[in-house]
């Protein structure tokens, strides 16, 4: 009756057992499992519990306290229940399988072949008991044991028809395991044998494998061909061509002038042999120098800009780390312009060479692009908005005007070009995201959700929790970036942990497809998933989500008062009421308001209020542990944390992870110098001596002072160096320094330096921390004279009414 | 190909385009089932721009064929060719590993632009109307093309 989910029927069961025999503990425990599954968790328990005191060797009680536990996700107290329950029923083959299943979600490896071999005892007849049991030895790693299983297993399928799907899997699993055992040769032996007999159905993935095992052999010629063959069949996949390349002796990441010459030649007939194709076209240009860059870029381009390619730019950007590539496209682009312009392109429908206007405003929106990404905001909006007067209808145009004023510093211009663009195709939820998206870097958070809302689900109880339920990361990462902006940490705080909880969910799925697979014959899939959930908290937006949270928790160790700000409420919320005068007001969407009835705490202040916040910090990173491999800011987080923890060592040791990665990164000058200037001479000498060394080791016998001005010295007119070596001065100086930390923040506005908004813009905060209000005014006003489009620079209540501005307008179109 | 290391891109770009969307276990068992059915298209940095979410009908009433869950490039990577590439690579492998004779998909009647890339490049047809198909009640067409296995490989 659990099952069946006839709850109240089996409580009133169970209560005609128990008023006979109050006792009954297997009876006690399934009223308990019955409750628990029926919303009164906290009593089921208690009454399962108490089952299980009064007969604690009866397997039922142990198996339903373990399924209570499961329904829960506590895997860890399931398997201990089973275990216990196996105690006294060793051969009950629901709760081995169930066992089996527990051991692979927490890894328990070694248990689970050990299962696995009391299920094939048992149940010997079937073909899923000698599979699974074969994976179990090769997730333990213990590959010949596997080989040997899954021989015996093939003994007995000789009879099996051609094109058995699962004989199939089982095949290319026993070559997997070959592989993994080191016995290439036996691997591609028993490949070839399966592949000529048909027995294996996914033939272009065996020759995937064959080609692997063709180069692990040495046997360079036959993997070429091998490559060469699944090229034919996809010609745009990078991989394909790296490893066609490598059979070569050829690299393309090798920077060495003859190798990329070698590379080159070897894609140019590469070229010729897949015209259709563009990956090869494009890897040519990452080798290509000088003239032959010239002569493979322009084809490349001008076909770029023929075909109307939107993302032809953001293709090519990667280039721009070489000077010289750069300039040879900027030039390439600006001619093709000039031709075009020349030819009168627009009074034609079609020139003589075959181009058409479309060319033309491509070849503007190109440019456009260009020249906001090399920090020439002005020029690049006089083109844009050329190429808006030829094509005022094609929202790409509009998207990148949105672009180029949102990286000039304008995030209020930047919404509203993009709620233009957006309103030119209402059908598009791209265009519909990206909105939303700029609306709250801009501070209009609700708008955004209103613009959300168009395309989420009707019966949701806000356009925010649909996006939740389909685990949109994007969403609440952006969002959560939002609040941070607007100082409301608790709701920041509250969308971050949001993402954790998907991460949660996402560990979580993995658990039915064990079970899945075993039925199915799907375990080469299964294996490749397994490998995936080992190493989920790696993911780029785990670890964005993860630095993001940790670092509030590290503003509010640095500034208790924040949270008491949240706590006491008054101060934020009446400013909030002020900020947005049209929450709740016009009645067109109550993102807050609904969201508040479902949940009692939507500002986050428990969050907020932690009474450790640098712990909570320190375990939301440490979840990523061992799984962040090229990521400064984490590297940075995890230091400042730790820091401040006063946990030196493992600081020290994500600083030198840190440099490892990026070695003269402003960010960790800074840091060297925070090591450098602190006292160590009253810490414990197992802990000092370490620290000490790697100081040395970075510092070596000079002041910090020398260091300090070689950095800049090392990096003359870089504006985050500048900054950086600023901020390294207040560290081992003090305020007493202000004036050189004045001076020193002044040649960010140095016309030969290399500077942006965003650095300014940390500048000027940092800059009223340590020189006062007054000092930070003149430096705001000089930076709105460098950036007259920005609007970050603008006085609070300027940027206020220009927000609310933009609101008006958004009103009105809407 | 799609990886499991895939499946949060294509759950991303999925909610950048389209109404439809689904829960990351929904990918998993795409995958998990079908492995060779799900295709991905990459920019420069590794990021997921275009995939394809394929799988076999699973109490097929005629011949097996194959079915395409969901289909989508970003807006930004179009015109590039991706989905008829992406299209084209899932196909080949409904009929290859699965022998399929044919592969279907469902399409809202308002897309004009998706009904065009199917019917005009990737030559599908359309075989029935479903009536209120999607969540919001708009009808969908049922689009078919047949397939021919392809022997590329000896």
């Amino acid at each position: 009756m659990y099952e069946t989910k006839l709850y109240k029927k089996g409580i009133k069961t169970a209560d005609t057992i128990l008023k006979k025999f109050p006792e009954h503990g297997e009876t006690l425990c399934m009223k308990g499992l019955i409750l628990h599954s029926m919303d009164r968790r906290e009593e089921g328990l208690e009454l399962i519990r108490k089952g299980v005191r009064l007969d604690l060797t009866s397997h039922i009680v142990w198996h339903v306290y373990g399924i209570a536990h499961k329904s829960d996700k506590n895997y860890e107290e399931t398997l201990k229940c089973y275990l216990q329950a196996l105690k006294f029923d060793k051969d009950n083959l629901n709760i081995l399988r169930e066992t089996a299943q527990l051991q692979l979600q927490l890894r328990h490896y070694d248990a689970h072949v050990e299962s696995r071999n009391t299920l094939l005892r048992l149940r010997p007849q079937l073909r899923q008991s000698w599979y699974a049991l074969a994976v179990a030895y090769y997730l333990n790693g213990d590959d010949s044991r596997a080989v040997t299983v899954l021989e015996q297993l093939e003994t007995s399928l000789k009879n099996l028809a051609d094109g058995d799907a699962e004989l199939s899997d089982i095949l290319l699993f026993h070559i997997k395991t070959l592989e993994a055992d080191g016995n290439y040769a036996s691997a591609l032996a028993f490949l070839e044998e399966k592949l000529n007999e048909r027995r294996i159905m996914d033939r272009a993935y065996a020759r995937t494998i064959r080609a692997h095992l063709f180069e692990k052999l040495g046997r360079l010629d036959d993997a070429r061909e091998s490559w060469k063959m699944l090229l034919q069949r996809n010609p745009d996949s990078h991989e394909l061509y790296r490893s066609y390349l490598a059979c070569e002796g050829l690299n393309l990441r090798n920077s060495s002038p003859e190798s990329k010459l070698k590379v080159l030649e070897a894609l140019v007939k590469l070229i010729s042999l897949y015209p259709k194709a563009s990956a090869p076209q494009r890897l040519s240009l990452d080798v290509a120098e000088s003239d032959a860059f010239r002569n493979h870029v322009i084809p490349y381009l001008v076909s770029g800009l023929r075909r109307g390619s939107p993302s032809l730019f953001s293709d090519i950007k990667s280039l721009y780390r070489n000077d010289s590539k750069r300039t040879i496209v900027e030039d390439v682009v600006l001619r093709f312009r000039e031709e075009l312009a020349a030819s009168n392109i627009m009074d034609t429908a079609i020139t003589e060479q075959g181009e058409t206007p479309a060319t033309y405003v491509w070849t503007l929106f190109f440019l456009a692009q260009h020249f906001s990404y090399v920090e020439q905001p002005q020029k690049a909006l006089s083109i844009i908005n050329e190429a808006l007067e030829l094509s005022p209808a094609l929202p790409e145009v509009l998207m990148v005007k949105a672009r180029i004023l949102k990286r000039a510093g304008d995030p209020f211009g930047a919404a509203l070009w993009m709620e233009k663009a957006r309103q030119l195709d209402g059908q598009d939820r791209f265009l519909n995201g990206k909105c939303a998206k700029y609306l709250m870097r801009s501070g209009n958070i609700e708008e955004a959700n209103r613009r959300l809302g168009l395309f989420t689900k009707k019966d949701a109880l806000n356009p925010g929790t649909d996006l939740e339920d389909m685990q949109s990361l994007a969403y609440l990462q952006q969002e959560g970036d939002a609040w941070v902006h607007q100082r409301r940490l608790g709701r920041a705080l509250k969308r971050y942990h949001s993402i954790f909880k998907i991460f949660d969910d996402y560990e979580d799925d993995q658990f039915d497809f064990y079970a899945y697979s075993l039925r199915k014959f799907t375990f080469n899939a299964y294996i490749d998933l397994l490998a995936f959930e080992d190493h989920l908290r790696g993911h780029v937006a785990y670890i964005t989500a993860a630095v993001a949270a940790a670092k509030i928790y590290v503003k509010l160790h640095d500034d208790p008062d924040l949270a008491r700000e949240m706590d006491q409420g008054k101060h934020s919320r009446k400013k909030k009421r002020t900020e947005l005068p049209t929450n709740g007001t016009n009645g067109k969407v109550v993102v807050d308001g609904s969201a508040a009835s479902a949940d009692p705490d939507p500002d986050g202040r428990v969050l907020v209020s932690l009474k450790e916040p640098l712990i909570k910090a320190h375990d939301i990173l440490s979840r990523c542990d061992g799984l962040v491999h090229d990521h400064l800011e984490y590297w940075l987080t995890v230091f400042d944390v730790a820091w401040r923890r006063g946990k030196y060592l493992q600081a020290v040791r994500a600083y030198q992870t840190a440099k490892l990665l990026r070695g003269d990164h402003p960010e960790i000058h800074v840091r060297a110098i925070l090591l450098a200037s602190r006292d160590w001479s009253t810490c414990e000498s197992r802990v000092a001596q370490p620290i000490l060394q790697c100081i040395v080791s970075i510092i070596g016998p000079q002041t910090l002072d020398i260091f300090n001005a070689q950095y800049l010295q090392e990096h003359p007119n870089h504006a985050p160096a500048i900054l950086a070596a600023a901020r390294g001065l207040h560290v081992f100086k003090g305020s007493e320094e202000s004036e050189g930390i004045r001076s020193l923040t002044w040649q960010l506005l140095h016309p030969e330096c290399s500077t942006n908004v965003q650095v300014c813009l940390e500048a000027c905060m940092f800059i009223g921390e340590v020189c006062g209000p007054e000092i930070q005014e003149s430096f705001r006003k000089l930076c709105q004279e460098r950036f007259p489009i920005a609007t970050v620079f603008l006085a609070p209540d300027q940027q206020e009414e220009r927000r609310r501005e933009l609101q008006a307008v958004i009103d009105n179109i809407d | 190909m799609a990886t499991p290391d895939d499946m949060q891109g294509m759950q991303a770009c999925n909610l950048c385009n389209l109404p439809e969307n689904y829960n990351l276990k929904y990918y998993m068992y795409h995958l998990v089932t079908w492995p060779r059915l799900s295709y991905v298209a990459e920019d420069p940095k590794g990021r997921i721009v275009g995939y394809i979410l394929g799988k076999m009908e699973e109490d097929p009433k005629d011949a097996p064929h194959g079915h395409v869950t969901s289909i989508s490039v970003l807006r930004t990577y179009r015109r590039l060719g991706l989905a008829k590439r992406l299209m084209i690579q899932a196909q080949e492998a409904m009929a290859d590993c699965y022998g399929a004779d044919y592969v279907s998909l469902h399409v809202r009647k308002s897309n004009r632009a998706a009904i065009g890339l199917y019917r005009d490049t990737l030559g599908f047809q359309v075989s029935e109307v479903e009536k209120g198909y999607y969540a919001d009640g708009e009808d969908a067409y049922g689009m078919r093309l047949v397939l021919h296995p392809s022997e590329v490989y000896p």
